[in-house]
């Protein structure tokens, strides 16, 4: 039964982003994938490979601790990084062979409580390893961690700059685009900010990176899960960093231990414990059109693999709605002219936040009591009216009855049909 | 040893109305010199967020006077200085009824402005408004602090008195996460802006260190950009989960069990700025948890805490 409303909301979710013409694009991680080795073939995979692309998490093949153990015997055994890097070969070849298409990697991470200050030369060859296995595959990222274990705050930008410079000039020659990513500081068991989590100087970095490269090859990747940890309101640092944000890491934390769960598990009843809405908002305002990834890994994990394979449904309907979300203020600015369907309370919301940027010609509603009604100054009118729209003027549903609505302007000859939502408006949901 | 710098603690829990000059003699054994004046406990924030309010700042201001004098006599007495003063909060109760706004826009806070010059107290400590979800931006939430802030700019400047603007937290769900005055750049920009155009300091920062432990905030880097304009601190710990405001020191979280707040940052921060107020603690709770009998010994270690950090800021 359940299986059954996902597929639905699913396929809801993307005939809504197609018919918005969202630009986002939906990646899943690595992580989040059960059975790496039938990427291509498996139908009950989280990735419907026509539709989503794939971001690599250098992890999923070498394990979270590869840099860690650098050199040190685990568990009695030396960490086998070739045989590592032919598992992660292999399953390059079998993307290839599938067309599934590769977007992005995020190379090896050093742990936030790491006691190791002699890995940064490690990481920098690390890097360029990972830069090298993407080149060729159609990978346009690749997320790589900024150092910071050893270094004092004061010289972060100096060894960074370092770092990155060295990492950028083969970046810049194979096509791809570096990203960095936002960090967290352990300080004995306690995530704060780390490097890259202000907005403000990542901004500067990237900035200055890109303008001695002459050309932009460093950019953003904004992980929800590290910001969660950090207490920082997503939305704020989304803003701030602007378009330089060409990635976003979806997963949820606890706020507490690093995780990565699916969206909108985290409730209780005080409300949510991640406030998506915000990150939504930010990202409209940046007008984002880069790569969702979505790591909901741990959230997967903790279902029977029997079950795992109806969780993926939802997996992807969340990651349908984020894109329908951060797409929509992006999509109402492309229609020359617009007109309002619904003259309730969701158009009431619209008339608040974009009546004034963008105002519909009027508002059509199926309600005769309705007919002749100002709203905000708008002018109520039967549906009948939208046979004679203007040229390039396209309807925007503004309530939740999407599909039934579709069919009604679809009946009247209306062809360019848009869709609202104000859930992640100031003020809404909760 | 004597220090430049000043140690502090709120009177929350210390001091009482029936006989002041007792808690103020506390604190001066203890070994304090100033005090914070929790003027906040007027008007618990329990109730507000109920919709709810006391009668306190119903009484004219003559009474109000009348009410602190004794207050006000003990701490000359005993030679303990109010240096700053928290305002009650919150300033501003999303969703409460409209009088229950207006009367703490137009009654409250002018009030504390009043009791905080009888007090000559320079520092008086401000909540920003918690609407950033609600107008959909931190900008749009900081507009409407600011013109709060400027309502009561004119009685700042005639009394000088700064009005300390502090890092808070808002909440998701039962997760906190950063509220207003969490990013040090903007607050400093708008101090300046503030400052210059009413030609005195009329604005100046609060940095609360468990707030911005909760928050994940960077406390060297915090303090650093903020500089002179810190003015205050309130000084307190917890666990990086709720706003417990305990005693420094107290928490650990890792197998090493060394605390898990970052205090080296904290003083180093202060020592480059070179922070020459008061070393304030806002630590009522430990003293509630603690017996009543024990108050003396809480509040002398929590001092001896102060005079390490003097020592470490100084240098």
């Amino acid at each position: 039964m359940s299986l059954t409303i996902y597929e639905n909301f699913a396929v809801k979710a993307e005939v809504l982003s197609e018919r918005y013409g969202a630009t986002v694009q939906i990646s899943f991680s690595t992580k989040s994938i059960h059975g790496l080795s039938r990427i291509g073939s498996d139908p009950y995979s989280v990735l419907d490979k026509d539709a989503y692309g794939i971001t690599v998490d250098a992890e999923t093949f070498c394990g979270r601790n590869v840099l860690e153990y650098h050199g040190v015997k685990a568990g009695g055994k030396v960490f086998d990084t070739d045989a590592a890097a032919e598992r992660f070969a292999a399953f390059i070849r079998d993307c290839k062979r599938s067309s599934v298409h590769l977007c992005a990697m995020r190379a090896p991470r050093l742990r936030w409580d790491t006691k190791r200050t002699d890995l940064n030369e490690l990481m920098l060859q690390t890097g360029k390893e990972c830069i090298s296995a993407c080149a060729g595959t159609g990978c346009g990222y690749i997320v790589i961690q900024p150092l910071f274990s050893g270094i004092a705050g004061a010289d972060l930008w100096q060894e960074n700059h370092r770092y990155y410079s060295a990492l950028g000039k083969m970046a810049k020659q194979t096509g791809i685009q570096i990203l960095m990513e936002n960090q967290c500081r352990n300080t004995n068991g306690h995530l704060a900010r780390g490097v890259c989590a202000d907005a403000v100087v990542a901004a500067e970095w990237i900035d200055k990176l890109n303008e001695e490269s002459g050309a932009e090859v460093f950019g953003f990747c904004l992980d929800t899960g590290a910001c969660s940890l950090c207490r920082q309101d997503m939305g704020e640092m989304a803003a701030a960093l602007g378009r330089r944000v060409k990635a976003v890491l979806v997963r949820e934390c606890g706020g507490v231990h690093e995780a990565s769960r699916l969206p909108f598990t985290g409730r209780n009843v005080n409300g949510q414990d991640v406030d998506w809405k915000s990150l939504v908002r930010g990202l409209r305002k940046t007008g984002f059109d880069g790569i969702l990834i979505m790591d909901a890994g741990d959230t997967l994990k903790g279902f029977s693999h029997l079950l795992r394979p109806q969780v993926y449904p939802l997996i992807r309907s969340v990651a349908e709605y984020l894109k329908w979300q951060i797409g929509m203020e992006k999509c109402i600015r492309e229609y020359p002219v617009r007109v309002l369907f619904g003259a309730g309370n969701m158009c009431r919301q619209y008339m608040t936040c974009y009546g004034q940027q963008y105002p519909p010609l009027f508002i059509s509603d199926n309600n005769p009591g309705l007919w002749g009604t100002m709203v905000y100054g708008v002018e109520v009118r039967p549906p009948e009216v939208l046979k004679e729209l203007p040229e390039g003027c396209a309807v925007i549903i503004c309530n939740t009855f999407y599909e039934e609505t579709a069919r009604q302007l679809k009946a009247l000859g209306v062809s360019q049909i848009g869709t609202f939502s104000d859930e992640c408006l100031p003020g809404g949901m909760d | 040893m004597m220090h430049k710098l000043s140690v502090g603690v709120q009177s929350k829990n210390i001091i009482s109305d029936d006989y002041p000059i007792e808690g103020f003699e506390m604190l001066k054994r203890a070994g304090y010199t100033c005090c914070d004046f929790s003027l906040n406990s007027y008007l618990p924030n329990t109730a507000l967020y109920e919709h709810r309010r006391n009668d306190f700042f119903d009484q004219p201001l003559h009474k109000l006077k009348a009410f602190f004098e004794p207050h006000r006599e003990a701490a000359q007495v005993t030679g303990v200085r109010i240096n700053q003063m928290h305002m009650p909060y919150p300033n501003y109760v999303p969703g409460a009824p409209k009088e229950i706004n207006e009367y703490l826009l137009k009654v409250v806070a002018p009030k504390s402005m009043e009791i905080c010059a009888f007090f000559e107290c320079p520092y008086i400590v401000v909540h920003g408004f918690k609407l950033a979800g609600a107008l959909g931006s931190e900008q749009a939430e900081w507009d409407r602090t600011e013109e709060f802030l400027r309502s009561l700019a004119p009685m700042a400047k005639e009394h000088n008195i700064t009005m300390c603007v502090e890092n808070i937290y808002t909440d998701s769900g039962n997760h906190i996460i950063e509220g207003p005055c969490c990013d040090a750049g903007k607050a400093a920009t708008r101090i300046d802006r503030m400052n210059a155009e009413y030609g005195v300091e009329v604005l100046g920062f609060c940095f609360d260190t468990g707030h911005a432990n909760l928050t994940g905030l960077d406390f060297e880097a915090f303090i650093m950009t903020l500089g002179k304009r810190l003015k205050v601190l309130h000084i307190h710990d917890n666990d990086g989960i709720g706003d417990l405001h305990q005693i420094p020191y107290t928490f650990s979280r890792g197998r090493e069990n060394k605390t898990s707040t970052d205090w080296d940052g904290f003083l180093a921060g202060l020592r480059k700025i070179e922070f020459d107020k008061v070393l304030s603690f806002e630590t009522a709770p430990a003293l509630s948890a603690f017996p009543d009998r024990m108050k003396r010994e809480v509040l002398g270690f929590i001092a001896q805490i102060g005079y390490y950090f003097a020592g470490e800021v100084e240098g």
